[in-house]
């Protein structure tokens, strides 16, 4: 009997055990290793000795400066540009009154949906040398460059400057307005007094995510920086092209500087919204105020009305048999037979399923073996697991290359195989997905747990039969959100590639690079295609996920 | 009459939250909004306040209507349940904020802040942020912003619901002094009608978007209006007509004229007296010892009945009793409720 009993609990153990080692091992493997690596490479010298001379030329060398400047210049502008513009989206659906919201709501996603190279790609078709601009009105407007790349940009990180002001104004309480209101305090004053207070963390993490991600990315930087170069461009001439691998890490580790930097704000900002949350919240619903209303709304479907307008006129473009000359309509461009033809899409949407079935399961059993952890052990691979999201996908794929690429160890088997992509793309978006996934084993009650465990159920069968069902709207997210980054994502899986092997975002930059811009756009639309019905699965799984739950309730 | 609204009527969609309300407030008086959640009170608060719109009716102070007046430009003052004291600024901040608005030099604002610092009994707080306070120190400076500018009217919303019991009678206490030494209008609303007797000086008892009735505290306790009224000021023991007439009938004499079905009495459980009997009809069911009172739950030819008694009792479970109710204990009262008394 007693043999019977202490069974199950050792078979637990060993089940937690199980789901924290692979985990772990992955995240040891394909994360701290690499990273470790690139940060040797920086002060591994010619001769094989330790020292700071990489980072001494790096410093010496003029391209490393001008692609320094070029890129602190566009990204700062970038930040000033689309935090203002993002700021004045997110307070018109939060703050403002008028119609028509839902839409901004559904179509602001749409830079996230595509490579970040889309918005480069609109532009030249509405401002580059054969853009419908420069032709109607007969001018000869030069997108290539600076300007250029600034909004391309800025039309890609509107998007993420909206959600996180947008995450900060939901949360004022609309008490605290009326007591103001009450005292006497006019509009302006509110929101000088309290509003500005509030977001100010809000606005300062909006504008470092900004930064880092525009001089980080890749993609549009790619198609429309011309001869205006940057640091991202820069490292990969260096490391792809001219195999100066050692400049390579040294420019990585500096990448991971403002990282840290918005790390710590980021973190800041948390706390003090934590310490806001204790009493219950009154959601703020604005009355309709003309003079604010519509100019607010106007501004800001203008502003959406950009950001839709560049991703909309590549598709358009896509089917048309001359751009800008002749808009008829035809398929002819979706016949794509150079750069590998549809070969890239393919296995692309297999890296994706890949990344995104493995990299859920492995969410799944990372959260489940935290279960049983003691807090301080648990806290302590959450911070680990949290990790990945400091890193910047371009430093992340420099740190494969030179890790991967390298015939000193067995993992070099790895190298130019599909599996390393989606195992990239897995922990490049690590962080999210295993935030998403505890949130929900968070709400999961305790209590359920216990009862299932005391009915004699032991963990593997209470993981099965009792969370899995329960944590299932994260996992589907997560699932999705994997795969729909997977399919569009360019700056860290640009190292990986090989002439042999090359995924959709890089064969648009290829095609581009071509001047197969017509075919290009036909590729994107492809690509954007196969992601927004990943979203609209997604959103009906969903749906029918509460629905069943609602009902059962 | 300082404050009135008149034939106040208010829809949210379909929902009618105020059915021809009208109400009014004296100078210097504490009226108290009392209902259950729903009844329209909280709309009523706001629209006073200006932070919503009525459909239908008005709202006048000294007999100027304030329709066309923003809440920023009544002159009111307002304390919400959650305290919503602004985050971001230190507690002397907070209090001061409304005379800052109003331009008022700042070594005025100081003195004032640390006066009303004192009245509220936190004088060595000025420079804490509200997140570093308790709730009822957070509520406490919250009534001290509101009144700081000498507000018009004061407008309290359920300002003592989120506090634990101990510091919600305290605060209640000195929100009561505090009215009374400052002797400005008040008109709060609460769903609890302990604090609505300890603190008025008129009730408003208010459901389904119309008002009940309304008196003094004294009014509404004695002489209850509706079954609805009798109900919400307390416990009572409600009794049809019919049983009044086959058991006590001398208790009819002071009935108003109507069927059956439309009065009921209302019979507090202090007001029925219970005499040791042997053979009386009564016997007692169960005795539950609060302290300072006694509730004891009877079986009788009227019903069950609950009556209260002081301190500790002598009565046994199962014991038999006789009952004796005064004339004058026995209100009638209009039937309101769907669905009649025992």
């Amino acid at each position: 009997m007693s043999s019977l009993f202490s069974r199950r609990p050792d078979g637990d153990k060993l089940l937690t055990i199980a789901c924290l080692v692979v985990p772990l091992i992955g995240l040891t493997l394909f994360f701290l290793y690499p990273m470790f690596t690139v940060f040797i490479r920086s002060i591994t010298l010619a001769d094989g000795g330790l020292g700071l001379q990489n980072y001494t030329d790096t410093l010496a060398s003029s391209g490393f400066w001008r692609a320094t400047r070029h890129s602190m210049s566009m990204g700062f502008t970038t930040m000033i540009i689309s935090v203002f513009l993002g700021f004045i989206i997110a307070h018109g659906l939060h703050r403002c009154s008028f119609r028509g919201k839902w839409i901004i709501r559904s179509v602001i996603i749409l830079p996230l949906l595509a490579p970040s190279l889309i918005q480069a790609l609109g532009l030249i078709f509405l401002l580059g040398r054969n853009g419908v601009i420069n032709r109607v009105f007969g001018l000869e407007l030069d997108i290539y460059g600076f300007w250029g790349l600034t909004l391309a940009n800025t039309l890609y990180a509107i998007p993420q400057v909206v959600m996180i002001i947008g995450a900060s104004l939901v949360l004022l309480d609309a008490r605290i307005y009326e007591a103001a209101e009450m005292m006497g305090a006019k509009p302006i004053r509110q929101f000088r007094d309290l509003t500005l207070p509030a977001i100010f963390f809000a606005l300062l993490n909006a504008g470092f995510v900004v930064f880092i991600v525009t001089i980080t990315d890749f993609g549009n930087a790619a198609v429309i920086a011309g001869d205006y170069s940057v640091l991202a461009t820069e490292i990969y001439t260096q490391v792809v092209g001219l195999r100066n691998f050692n400049m390579g890490a040294v420019v990585g580790i500096m990448l991971l500087l403002p990282t840290v930097v918005s790390y710590y704000i980021e973190r800041k900002a948390m706390a003090r919204q934590k310490g806001q949350l204790n009493s219950n919240i009154q959601p703020f619903i604005p009355r309709f105020q003309a003079g604010r209303d519509i100019p607010m709304a106007a501004a800001c479907f203008f502003i959406v009305g950009l950001i839709v307008a560049v991703v909309a006129i590549v598709i358009y473009a896509s089917f048309v048999k001359l751009w800008p000359y002749n808009f008829d309509f035809t398929l002819k461009h979706f016949d794509i037979t150079t750069a590998g033809g549809y070969g890239s899409l393919w296995i692309t949407i297999g890296i994706s399923l890949g990344a995104a079935v493995g990299g859920t399961l492995l969410i799944f059993i990372l959260n489940l073996g935290l279960l049983r952890l003691p807090a301080a052990i648990s806290q302590t691979i959450q911070v680990l697991a949290a990790m990945p999201a400091a890193v910047p996908g371009i430093v992340l794929g420099l740190a494969y290359i030179l890790t991967f690429n390298s015939t000193s160890t067995p993992l070099y088997m790895l190298y130019g195989t599909a599996t390393l992509i989606a195992v990239i793309n897995f922990y490049h978006y690590h962080t999210q997905a295993f935030l998403t996934v505890m949130t929900g084993f968070r709400q999961f009650p305790k209590a359920l747990e216990e009862a299932s465990g005391s009915l004699g159920a032991g963990l593997g069968s209470t993981a099965v039969n009792v969370i899995a069902p329960f944590v299932s709207p994260m996992l589907v997210a997560v699932f999705f959100f994997l795969f729909m980054r997977s399919m569009v994502t360019l700056s860290a899986v640009v190292f990986l590639t090989t002439p042999q092997l090359n995924v959709a975002a890089v064969t648009i930059m290829r095609l581009d690079d071509a001047g197969l811009t017509s075919q290009a756009a036909a590729f994107s639309t492809c690509v954007m295609a196969v992601v927004a019905l990943a979203l609209g699965i997604m959103k009906l799984i969903l749906s029918i996920q509460s629905k069943r739950s609602t009902r059962s309730a | 009459m300082y404050l009135t609204v008149t034939n106040a009527t208010k829809h949210y969609g379909s929902f009618r939250a105020l059915n021809d309300v009208s109400i009014s407030i004296e100078k210097g008086e504490f009226v108290c909004l009392l209902g259950p959640s729903g009844c329209g009170k909280t709309s009523l608060l706001r629209i006073i306040a200006g932070l919503a719109d009525l459909d239908k009716g008005d709202v006048q102070l000294n007999g100027q209507s304030l329709l066309k007046l923003s809440a920023r430009k009544r002159g009111f003052g307002i304390v919400f349940q959650s305290y919503s004291l602004f985050p971001n600024m230190s507690v002397a901040e907070n209090i001061g904020y409304g005379l800052k608005i109003r331009k008022v030099p700042a070594d005025q604002i100081s003195a004032r802040v640390s006066e009303l610092l004192n009245i509220i009994k936190l004088p060595q707080f000025a420079d804490k942020i509200p997140g570093q306070l308790s709730g009822g120190q957070q509520q406490r400076v919250a009534l001290a912003r509101a009144i700081a500018v000498n507000p018009r009217v004061l407008l309290l919303d359920e300002p003592l619901s989120a506090l634990d019991a101990q510091v919600r009678g305290e605060l209640r206490d000195e929100i009561h002094q505090l009215q009374r030494s400052l002797g400005i209008p008040t008109l709060m609303v609460t769903h609890d009608q302990e604090e609505a007797l300890a603190l008025a000086d008129k009730i408003i008892c208010m459901n389904h978007g119309v008002v009940v009735q309304a008196g003094t505290p004294h009014e509404l306790y004695h002489k209850p209006a509706t079954r609805f009224v009798a109900t919400f000021m307390g416990t009572s023991n409600m009794l049809s007509t019919a049983k009044i007439r086959s058991i006590m009938p001398e208790l009819l004499s002071t009935r108003p004229r109507g069927d059956d079905d439309q009065y009921d009495a209302c019979i507090r459980p202090e007001s029925i007296r219970i005499v040791d009997n042997p053979a009386g009809e009564a016997s007692i069911v169960s005795i539950g010892f609060l302290g300072n009172l006694s509730k004891i739950k009877l079986e009788s030819p009227l019903g069950n009945l609950i009556v209260e008694v002081q301190g500790a009792t002598h009565f046994k479970e199962q014991q038999k009793v006789s009952l004796d109710i005064a004339l004058v204990d026995c209100i009638w009262v209009a039937n309101d409720v769907l669905g009649t008394a025992e």
